[in-house]
């Protein structure tokens, strides 16, 4: 019986992280409905960029700054 | 805003182009006109609740319904709002302070929205923050019809469409099926629900 040679895991590169998210996208990460999204932002407790064709997006820092304020 | 297609039928592309943006977004025609309702709503029902929250904050209240704030006080929840939006009440020396409080379920935090004296201020103080809101969700959403426009049609002037996308989401009226099925408003779709 022929021995097969063990194959070695290539470690794999973790996809790179993402910069921001769309409405929805914040709202599931943050387990709200996206009007408390929008809340959050017309509130000013959440700050938000614009992206191409002024499309709200919430960079990934300012999603981690609100879920840790607390 | 005025319908674009008045003067001028829409041609086939745009027909076409306004067929799919309905379809891709059909998640926000259903959530936009149903929270708007909500907002218009409160707007209307501002005396009544109140009024139901003068006459909670004037009961003994129950342990339950007791949260803890951001600001660190225990509020009594008064009247429910919308999904975990809630008018509360807390003593104080002279009477009664009241807040608009939102629960955040992946925090576990309770965030207040805004407080007084004087519920009824509280509570216009907060729809007209809703209207405010309800704006930016205009306008986040006329971008994002435009960037699907633009991706799936690229090179072609529809603008027409994604106004008249903007206007059928932001006028048309909650269907009875929706206001049935979407929890978000249900519960205070037949009066004003008051915490014991």
């Amino acid at each position: 019986m022929e021995n097969i040679p063990e194959t070695q895991e290539q470690p794999t590169t973790p996809p790179p992280e993402r910069l921001a998210y769309s409405i929805q996208e914040a709202a599931d990460l943050l387990g709200v409905h996206y009007f408390s999204v929008y809340r959050l932002i017309q509130g000013g407790k959440l700050k938000v960029c614009r992206a191409l064709h002024g499309k709200l997006l919430v960079p990934r820092t300012e999603l981690l700054k609100l879920l840790a304020t607390e | 805003m005025s319908n674009p297609f008045e003067h001028r039928r829409p041609t086939e592309l745009e027909d076409k182009a306004h067929g799919e943006a309905v379809r891709h977004f059909a998640e926000h025609l259903k959530q936009f006109p149903a929270s708007r309702e909500a907002v218009e709503r409160l707007e209307r029902d501002v005396a009544k609740i109140a009024l139901a929250a003068n006459i909670a904050a004037a009961k003994p209240t129950s342990q339950p319904n007791v949260i803890l704030a951001d600001d660190g006080a225990q509020w009594h929840k008064s009247v429910d709002l919308m999904e975990n939006i809630h008018l509360c009440h807390r003593p104080i020396s002279y009477g009664a302070e009241y807040a608009v409080v939102e629960h955040f379920p992946a925090r576990g935090t309770n965030e207040i929205w805004n407080r007084g004296w004087n519920a009824g201020e509280v509570l216009k103080s907060f729809t007209h923050e809703q209207r405010q809101a309800l704006q930016v969700w205009t306008e986040d959403m006329t971008a994002q019809v435009k960037e699907f426009l633009a991706e799936k049609f690229p090179g072609q002037d529809l603008s027409r469409v994604a106004e008249a996308f903007t206007l059928k989401c932001t006028t048309q009226a909650v269907s009875k099926k929706q206001s049935v099925t979407h929890g978000h408003e249900q519960n205070h779709s037949r009066g004003v629900r008051i915490q014991n």
